[in-house]
């Protein structure tokens, strides 16, 4: 094990002994500190706490997400309002949470610090030569007589362990074997990650913004009204993007299966860039900001009612969409579409009828008369729903991903030292005293060491 | 001459491997009241293995029938979830050569079978996929899911297994009644119009009282009961599964990340089910900090462990059936 020695401390007591009253209360207050920040209990206990949190904030809607109405729709006006009140309603941005995640920020760094990352010069230190005796103290261990001699335990020990994964090394009689070394690594690895993570996240929510916006073809957009963070340091784009073409793809039974835009983005001089058609899974990236499809809808049917051209607005219905029209006596005319290509089914509903009556079905670009109006479907408006965002700390959170499932992965490498002393003994056979320690699988290294024997002598045949 | 469906093909190795995992549960059962103990084990086995190939086919017969990767439903995650169990049996008694975690792992496989089956229709049917899934990450960041929430499972039934040897009855009974009633809750919220309220009530108020009970009836120890040797073997079986499902469920959750970066333009929007998946992995980090450091007696990362079973479960099912919203809502029956 690392850490000072019994002679550092010795110093280090003296020193403080001869130190002013207040620098040895500072360096007690320090190290208490330090132990308490980094303590592994406390760590589990935040780690708890967060999953308290969490835990809320799933079991309960986020306004942030879903707003208020999803709340009261849930647990009713007064448990809502109540939920809402005290924060459960808006966990992640609770100051309760953020002060949480700073706390685990704090007890990573110390704890990582100290506890973690010392660890690595273990790695360097080499494994000690150990006697018969200090051996068989070991809890796993076993000592066995070999008909071979000396030189051929050797080998055949060595062979075997080899095949095991294990790296030999022999000095004289004894030996040393290990396995697994760079399984040590892994609270290091997954520590770096964790932080590199939380690096990845400050620098974004420092430089990065993002965004909603609805768009019809045709229609420019720029990114003026990005959320970002109240301390920000980054800038926003001075290009601009617009939507040319969008259209949803459908499977044969009607259901939504892609959607797409086509999108054109133009730099500040008006000058074309970069041309792409974006669907689900397949967004535009230019210079840092990155465009999604994020959601597409049917926004308006175009009716021209003898002369007068009329866009009314359309609600999603299922798998139609529909637009009302109030007429006089609390009467309602009703328009569903499908899709763009489809007709238009118009209906009519009066107060007393006891279900909407179709009056007529229009394809797009056509005629009918209703009485004496002529009414001319001339299609629908879509509108594409794009998400953007800058996230200049992505590489950075990609490097911690890498980093946290690498170190995860470290951990399921059990890590095996080995120590056997080889003696001779009468007539040409080899006293052989094996042991070792495995932090992770146990038994069946304990049984590896308890079955040596019987091993060697298959070593030997094969 | 007879014409057999692809369907029917698929139905037909699907229920051969439901009714091979129930047959081994038995087996296993006799197998510990009978004389002939170590045959009917390796029968059970055989059994086992069997349901653990027809499953194979089946889910793989399920891809080509819907003709996408046999992963985007309820129904079509119980089949790869019973495939994780079976599977991840047969690698663990292959290794530690402890039998009794076979009744539990062919109960569990079975109950998800059946549970599977009874499924609403709309959770069983080939369905299209929705814009949103129509992605290669799909069949890269659900398994991992699947297959650690299996081994998490495995990692609780040995954890009981554990208690059971440790000789510490009282707290295996309280906590078997704690997992009966979460599965009971997830139950009626799936098959029943019952207001979720209640049932989340249930699955929660169940197995904070009842973990609770458990961890305090640790001291209480039936001496006649105890075998230190099986139960550290149960111990390690746990800590096996867990060191094995651990970096499954962050590859999974961290893909899921990329994925949602890729498709939305955001790793982490905290919606509750990749919220409920980082309450789970937080619970087992939990447990390999106290594992690591030596803080808890291998009894009490038992009852961890088992907690982390009851989490896996309300994160896998208990989102769907308690009633949670969100964007993974394509599990959903309500």
């Amino acid at each position: 094990m690392s850490g000072p020695t019994v002679s550092d401390r010795i110093i280090a007591r003296q020193d403080l002994l001869s130190a002013p009253a207040f620098i040895i209360y500072s360096e007690k207050v320090k190290a208490w500190l330090s132990n308490s920040l980094a303590s592994v209990k406390l760590t589990v206990f935040l780690i708890s706490l967060m999953a308290v949190f969490v835990l809320l904030g799933a079991w309960c809607p986020q306004t942030s997400q879903s707003g208020q109405d999803k709340v009261f729709e849930q647990f009713g006006e007064q448990t809502g309002q109540f939920l809402i009140n005290i924060g459960i309603a808006n966990i992640f941005r609770s100051p309760a949470f953020l002060l949480l995640i700073g706390f685990l920020t704090v007890n990573i760094i110390f704890g990582s610090f100290k506890h973690v990352f010392p660890k690595l010069k273990l790695l360097k230190i080499p494994m000690p030569w150990l006697t018969a005796n200090q051996i068989l103290k070991m809890p796993v261990h076993n000592e066995f007589a070999a008909d071979i001699s000396l030189s051929e335990t050797q080998n055949r020990l060595s062979t075997y362990l080899n095949k095991k994964g294990y790296k030999v090394n022999f000095n004289g009689q004894q030996l040393t074997a290990e396995q697994g070394k760079f399984g040590r690594l892994a609270p290091t690895v997954t520590h770096i990650g964790l932080l590199t993570l939380l690096a990845g996240v400050i620098w974004t929510s420092l430089t990065g913004f993002s965004g909603f916006k609805p768009v019809i073809p045709g229609e420019v957009f720029q990114f003026d009204n990005a959320e970002h963070a109240q301390m920000w340091l980054g800038k926003l784009p001075n290009w601009s993007a617009s939507v040319s073409e969008t259209h949803r793809e459908d499977y044969p039974s009607g259901e939504p299966k892609q959607w797409y835009s086509s999108i054109i983005v133009k730099d500040k001089n008006n000058k074309v860039v970069k041309e792409q058609t974006i669907s689900v899974n397949e967004p535009l990236s230019y210079e840092g900001v990155d465009i999604y499809q994020s959601s597409w809808s049917l926004k308006a049917l175009k009716i021209r009612f003898g002369k007068e051209l009329r866009a009314l607005s359309l609600q999603p219905m299922g798998k139609l969409f529909a637009a009302f029209l109030p007429l006089p006596d609390e009467a309602v005319m009703i328009f569903s579409v499908r899709d763009a290509k489809a007709p238009v089914r118009i209906f009519a509903k009066r107060k007393d009828w006891p279900a909407p009556k179709l009056l007529t079905e229009i394809l797009p670009n056509k005629t009918a008369s209703l009485g004496n109006i002529s009414l001319t479907y001339e299609g629908t408006i879509a509108q594409t729903g794009l998400q953007y965002k800058c996230d200049p700390g992505l590489p950075i959170v990609f490097v911690a991903f890498a980093f946290i499932i690498g170190g995860i992965s470290l951990a399921a490498i059990p890590h095996r030292q080995i120590w056997a002393y080889l003696e001779k003994i009468d007539s040409g056979n080899t006293l052989v005293t094996i042991g070792g320690t495995s932090k992770k699988g146990k038994i069946s290294f304990a049984k590896q060491i308890a079955n040596l024997d019987d091993q060697l002598q298959k070593v030997s045949t094969a | 001459m007879i014409q057999i469906s692809i369907s029917e093909v698929q139905m037909t190795v699907t229920n051969i491997a439901g009714i091979t995992s129930l047959l081994a549960f038995w087996a296993f059962v006799l197998g510990n009241i009978s004389k002939w103990k170590i045959k009917i084990y390796q029968g059970a086995e055989i059994l086992i293995l069997i349901g653990f190939i027809c499953l194979t086919a089946g889910i793989i017969i399920r891809g080509f029938e819907a003709d996408r990767f046999p992963l985007a439903n309820l129904y079509e995650s119980t089949l790869w979830f019973a495939w994780a169990i079976l599977g991840g049996y047969l690698l663990l008694v292959r290794q530690f050569g402890q039998n009794q975690l076979g009744w539990l792992a062919s109960l569990l496989s079975t109950m998800f079978f059946l549970y599977g089956s009874w499924l609403p229709g709309n959770q069983q049917t080939i369905t299209p996929l929705v814009p949103a899934l129509v992605s290669y990450w799909r069949q890269i960041h659900v398994p991992p899911l699947i297959i650690s929430y299996a081994l998490f499972c495995l990692s609780g039934l040995a954890s009981l297994l554990q208690l059971w040897y440790a000789g510490r009855l009282r707290s295996l009974a309280l906590a078997a009644i704690t997992i009966t009633l979460a599965i009971g809750a997830i139950c009626l919220g799936t098959y029943t119009s019952i207001d979720t309220a209640w049932l989340q009530l249930l699955f929660v108020g169940s197995s904070l009282v009842g973990m609770f009970l458990s961890w305090k009836s640790l001291p209480k120890i039936a001496p006649a009961r105890v075998n230190t040797q099986k139960a550290e073997i149960y111990d390690e079986i746990s800590r096996k599964s867990i060191s094995i499902a651990l970096p499954l469920l962050t590859f999974g959750v961290i893909t899921g990340g990329l994925w949602a970066n890729h498709a939305w333009g955001t790793y982490w929007s905290w919606d509750p089910k990749e919220s409920m998946a980082l309450v789970t992995w937080l619970s087992y980090a939990a447990y390999i900090h106290l594992r690591i450091h030596h803080e808890l007696s291998a009894e009490r990362l038992s009852i961890v462990s088992i907690i982390g079973l009851i989490l896996t479960l309300l994160t896998y099912l208990g989102f769907n059936s308690l009633g949670f919203g969100g964007l993974h809502s394509y599990g959903r029956f309500k």
